[in-house]
């Protein structure tokens, strides 16, 4: 145990330096896409023309310009309209749901768990036609306006995300102890009223992530919207696929309205980082 | 299997599966009661109309539409256009003089090398990372953290990011390559001549984090007793890795495979945004194709049609998946 120990432990703790230093390696490697939109969002539109940078001179230029060019305030905002009221919605039945899941034994539980699996499987392009058609018709046959409006938008949204959410809650609620909700109801409160009252409450901090997931993904979803909207009713996905179609010279522009497109979700998402995961992983455990 | 380790999974590394698994008992005590079950079909309720109305009748709808011909002729009677028969079938599938023919194999043909590149570059990177990061060293937690931040770059950003860098004159990528280190001895149109790999790249990118998060989770999950005592009976590092890392892990390879392949087959906005709507035969993908013919050429019963098949390889796909996996779904359960 003394001079031939040595030798293999500092093998060990010289391979054990390699590894960390590749792991930082591989974080820099990472994280340089991102921290290189943010520099040319920085820059003039001429030094990005060139590729040659003036890293010694940012200038905030094009983050005023970007909502002159484009009117990227209203896609912003119809951004946050949509998927606050569709992640909002989609939390709020995902949380019956997930519960119902997750405590009550209900002939067709199976069935309904499997389905919304499955809703999963479906290209987007199986339903988007027949969607369009039907907004189209609507519009045509009734008073009924879906087609290019908010209404229309959050509706869809509102049943794309919630089958995800409801794999998340059904998760956060098996966390929680049944004996909660038990004395609730040994108390004399109805099960739905202890699961307002008491379950919900404490599953706060799983309600908040399903929230934040179901919004990321609304925030991020480009396929619907293009088809489904005109001119009242699009998002930030389409704003800038404008930005691309008529100011393909303007990258800092574009840049930076990237880098406005993504903060409000980065910030959400490290906020709630340690619950969000938790549903991360165990979603694709549980499948 | 040539080895006296133990290949089959003791514990399934699911991290959440403890708690709530502990207790089956009161479950079907506290639920059998009808007050019960009624509440439960009430709290179904919203999620089941909305999934009825904007996933099942709309899917229905996709297939009757896959039968008819709608196109700009007869848009305006919308579902009452006229019956095809299988005619957008036949098209798409056996008439070889139709463009539409070649331009469907060509997409099927890139769908399916884009999937397999993304997914597996995604898997291996992920789980490599997270060995990486299932060590102690300075900083472990906040690395972690940072490397998420790829995954929560919107889609749509992460095209008109990477777009911007591939570009050929001025784009980092090859300033980096050609100009800074001499790696390449010209300058490639990444978004020209390699738009398949030029979307591979950024699909990977930004999935590599989420499958970090799910093998890390899991590699934490794992015996250390089983590792010291194959380390005992002098299993190197490779052979801990094959013969207990790997199966191990098979029930979280098995799923993100499954939903991977799905998320890669049906991608859209990275490639739409890099390459635009008409990527061209050499990436051209089942999605951009189904919208391009669908919305810009008003071919709604084309679009129909090959949605339909879409779903159909992936039923085919989930049914392999099935196959291959179950054991692992039976040992996860």
């Amino acid at each position: 145990m003394t001079a031939f120990t040595l030798s293999p432990r500092r093998r060990r703790r010289l391979t054990g330096i390699a590894l960390t230093v590749l792991t930082y390696v591989l974080l820099v490697l990472m994280l340089a896409p991102i921290v290189w939109l943010v520099l040319s969002s920085l820059q003039t539109r001429g030094h990005l023309a060139d590729g040659v940078y003036d890293f010694l001179h940012p200038t905030f230029a094009a983050f005023g310009e970007m909502w002159r060019s484009v009117d990227f305030g209203r896609y912003f905002a119809n951004s946050l309209v949509i998927c606050t009221a569709a992640a909002g919605i989609a939390t709020a039945f995902a949380s019956f749901a997930g519960y119902a899941l997750a405590r009550l034994s209900f002939r067709g539980s199976r069935t309904f768990g499997v389905s919304v699996v499955a809703t999963q499987l479906i290209p987007g392009s199986m339903f988007l036609l027949p969607l369009f058609l039907g907004f189209i018709w609507l519009k045509q046959n009734t008073p009924i306006r879906l087609f290019d409006t908010h209404i229309g938008m959050i509706l869809v949204y509102t049943a794309f995300f919630t089958p995800v959410a409801i794999w998340f809650m059904r998760y956060f609620f098996q966390q929680i102890p049944r004996e909660l909700e038990e004395a609730a109801m040994v108390d004399g409160c109805t099960r739905f009223v202890a699961l307002i009252r008491v379950v919900l409450p404490n599953a706060a901090p799983g309600v908040t992530a399903t929230f934040v997931y179901a919004f990321l993904m609304a925030w991020d979803e480009l396929l619907f919207v293009t088809a489904l909207t005109e001119h009242t009713a699009e998002t930030i996905p389409i704003g800038i696929r404008n930005f691309m179609g008529n100011y393909a010279e303007e990258y800092a522009q574009l840049m930076a309205a990237g880098v406005v497109s993504t903060i409000p979700v980065m910030i959400a998402f490290f906020a709630t980082q340690r619950w969000l995961v938790k549903g991360l992983t165990a979603g694709a455990v549980k499948g | 299997m040539s080895t006296h380790l133990p290949t089959a999974p003791i514990a399934p590394p699911a991290p959440s599966a403890a708690p709530e698994e502990a207790a089956p008992e009161p479950q079907r005590r506290l639920t059998s009661s009808r007050s019960g079950r009624r509440l439960a079909y009430w709290l179904i309720a919203p999620a089941v109309v909305f999934m009825v109305l904007v996933h099942l009748a709309p899917t229905i709808g996709g297939v009757v539409l896959s039968f008819k011909n709608l196109n700009t002729f007869t848009f305006s009677q919308l579902f009452a256009a006229p019956w095809n028969g299988l005619a957008n079938y036949r098209s798409i599938l056996f008439d070889s003089a139709n463009p539409l023919h070649s331009g469907f194999l060509g997409a099927a043909r890139n769908t399916a090398i884009y999937t397999a590149a993304s997914v597996g570059g995604t898997l291996a990177g992920g789980l490599g990372l997270a060995l990486l990061l299932n060590r102690e060293f300075p900083g472990r937690r906040a690395v972690r953290t940072l490397m998420l931040a790829p995954y929560v770059v919107p889609s749509f950003v992460v095209g008109v990011l990477w777009g911007f860098m591939f570009q050929s004159d001025s784009g980092v990528i090859n300033r980096i390559l050609v100009d800074g280190t001499g790696i390449l001895s010209h300058r490639p149109a990444w978004l020209l001549d390699h738009s398949l790999l030029a979307i591979v790249i950024p699909t990977i990118w930004r999935g590599v984090p989420l499958a970090m998060l799910i093998f890390l989770a899991g590699l934490q999950s794992l015996p250390r007793e089983l590792y010291e005592a194959a380390a005992i009976d002098g299993a190197g590092p490779w052979q801990r890795f094959r013969y207990i890392t790997v199966p191990l892990l098979r029930p979280l390879i098995a799923i993100q495979l499954l939903f991977g392949v799905i998320y890669s087959a049906y991608q859209y906005a990275i490639p739409v945004v890099m390459l635009g709507g008409n990527p061209g035969p050499d990436a051209d993908l089942m999605m951009t194709l189904i919208v391009r013919q669908s919305f810009s050429n008003n071919l709604f019963g084309f679009g129909a049609a090959a949605s339909t098949l879409l779903t159909l390889a992936m039923l085919l796909w989930v049914a392999v998946w099935f196959r291959a996996f179950r054991r692992d779904l039976d040992s996860a359960a």
